[in-house]
């Protein structure tokens, strides 16, 4: 049983001054993924029932590419912060908390290097 | 004196409170979003599998082209637009508007309506080009 | 991990229904949350019947017909009865409301009583709101000045008075922040649609003059930024206040003061 008082732990640590980065950041891939969501959407009605020599085509075309590239790179960085928040809100040891942030790190990273490996292979033709 | 606030009993929650549709779609808004970060592996899958060549790619294809395959996919189309317009709802409510008690269940029930309508839209558009 | 269950010594059993008043012929079933510290058992939900012709017309009326007519162990907190001391807060029919200001005509079925979710038991319906308040202390909810003090008074014009409208009416029910499930499963460290409102209501007041510190000291993932406009308060409010607006001013000045 503790006996601080309720105040001293209310303040507890005091303020990280900090969360509005990652409030911002989260808005501005938000914002940033709507088109290129839509484009990813409509690029898989398109493409979905094409051969390989197809696909292979379409993302040999520098624009599909790139746009490709930037809808990984904004939903993946958006995928990140908004998995932080919940881990956050779920996961209350201290320890495991810095796991399962580190953890998913390393998933949106490993993801992205794959993903973008992959774009960048068809981009550059196949 | 005993100490009486150690056992004290914590008061129940979840079971006893009754959703309304932004509570609902709150829930729904997070839980689309875990799923879409599990599909991003589907994405990565899909292009790794096109870049490694015909052989890998047909096999791929054949999984999301199976009847499994096409329900994670339906599901998956949903979740990326639900979560989408979810996204809008909170863009608008970040500008300080749309937060009235009333105003903001218009908002999750329109964001239900739309990610419904606008899946079905691409299911649509999606089979009508094969043809 | 956050326990979404309660812990077992929270579990609810089957309480005891008591006999209904005799010779009423209208009556109405309330099944009232019950806890005692002094027999070591768990919580339990009893029915009783009030006598609606012998009964005034919202849900306090009857809690107070079973406490002088029934059972007079059951404990709750009650004061003006007329919605503005905040003291009879609790759950009804699935969401937090104030016991005075609720109809029992607003209510279909039998009126289901609990305590605010979420927080310790002392007894019966009254929730343990110590971190609430202290929560409430850390805001420093009061006018900073550091201008030497006029003869009179601080002044405002109108339009700055015009902002207070909506945050001052606060009365500090708790309605709000234990309807917030992000309040639920991190309030140690999250401040609270309530609190935040308040924290509001001096940021935006154009006397004080320690706005900036006010900020710095709510800029923080979870003081703060555990808002997921989840929006409970706002529909849960018996004052008919807008938390969750509140909470996006902040958020808004917080960008702003930045870019």
């Amino acid at each position: 049983m503790s006996m601080r008082t309720p105040l001293s732990r209310v303040r507890g640590l005091g303020s990280a001054h900090e969360g509005t980065d990652h409030f911002w950041r989260q808005r501005l891939t938000a914002v940033a993924n709507i088109p290129l969501m839509l484009f990813f959407v409509i690029f898989l009605v398109r493409y979905s029932d094409a051969t390989h020599a197809e696909v292979v085509a379409a993302l040999a075309n520098p624009f599909v590419a790139v746009v490709f590239g930037l809808m990984l790179v904004s939903g993946l960085f958006h995928m990140r912060l908004g998995m932080q928040i919940v881990l956050e809100d779920y996961v209350h040891g201290e320890g495991a908390k810095i796991v399962v942030l580190m953890l998913n790190t390393f998933f949106t990273i490993a993801v992205g290097a794959v993903a973008l490996f992959a774009v960048l292979k068809l981009g550059f033709g196949g | 004196m005993t100490n009486v606030s150690r056992n004290r009993p914590l008061s129940p929650h979840l079971t006893v409170w009754r959703p309304t549709i932004t509570y609902v779609m709150s829930i729904v808004h997070r839980i689309t979003g875990v799923a879409l970060y599990a599909g991003t592996l589907l994405v990565a899958a899909w292009l790794i599998a096109a870049a490694s060549g015909p052989e890998s790619f047909e096999r791929v294809n054949a999984l999301f082209g199976s009847l499994i395959g096409r329900l994670v996919l339906l599901g998956y189309t949903w979740a990326l637009m639900h979560h989408m317009l979810g996204g809008l709802r909170h863009l608008v409510w970040d500008t300080g508007r749309g937060l009235g008690k009333y105003e903001s269940r218009k908002f999750g029930w329109a964001t239900i309506a739309g990610s419904v309508t606008l899946t079905i839209l691409i299911w649509i558009a999606g089979f009508a080009l094969r043809s | 991990m956050v326990e979404l269950t309660l812990p077992k010594n929270s579990q609810i059993t089957a309480g005891k229904t008591w006999p209904k008043p005799e010779g009423a012929t209208n009556t109405r079933e309330f099944r009232v949350y019950r806890w005692s510290p002094d027999d070591g058992a768990n919580p339990r939900i009893d029915t009783f019947h009030i006598d609606v012709d012998d009964c005034g017309p919202m849900v306090l009326d009857g809690l107070l017909w079973i406490k002088n007519k029934i059972d007079a162990t059951l404990t709750l907190r009650r004061s003006c009865r007329e919605g503005i001391c905040g003291s009879c807060a609790m759950n009804i029919d699935g969401t937090n409301t104030l016991a005075c200001t609720k109809g029992l005509d607003e209510i279909d079925g039998a009126v289901k009583i609990y305590p605010l979710p979420h927080l310790p038991v002392v007894k019966d319906l009254v929730p343990d709101l110590t971190n609430f308040y202290a929560q409430h202390r850390s805001i420093e909810p009061w006018l900073k000045t550091v201008s030497p003090e006029p003869a009179k008074e601080w002044r405002q014009s109108h339009d700055d008075r015009a902002k207070l409208d909506g945050l001052y009416e606060c009365i500090l029910c708790a309605c709000c922040s234990a309807s917030c499930p992000s309040y639920w499963w991190n309030g140690d460290r999250y401040l609270g649609p309530a609190v935040l409102l308040q924290a509001y209501r001096w940021l935006i007041d154009s006397r004080d003059e320690a706005t900036g510190e006010r900020l710095d000291n709510l800029e923080d993932p979870f003081r703060l930024y555990r808002c997921h406009t989840i929006m409970n308060c706002a529909q849960t409010c018996p004052k008919g206040l807008n938390p969750a607006k509140a909470i996006a001013e902040i958020k808004k000045m917080m960008v702003e003061r930045r870019v």
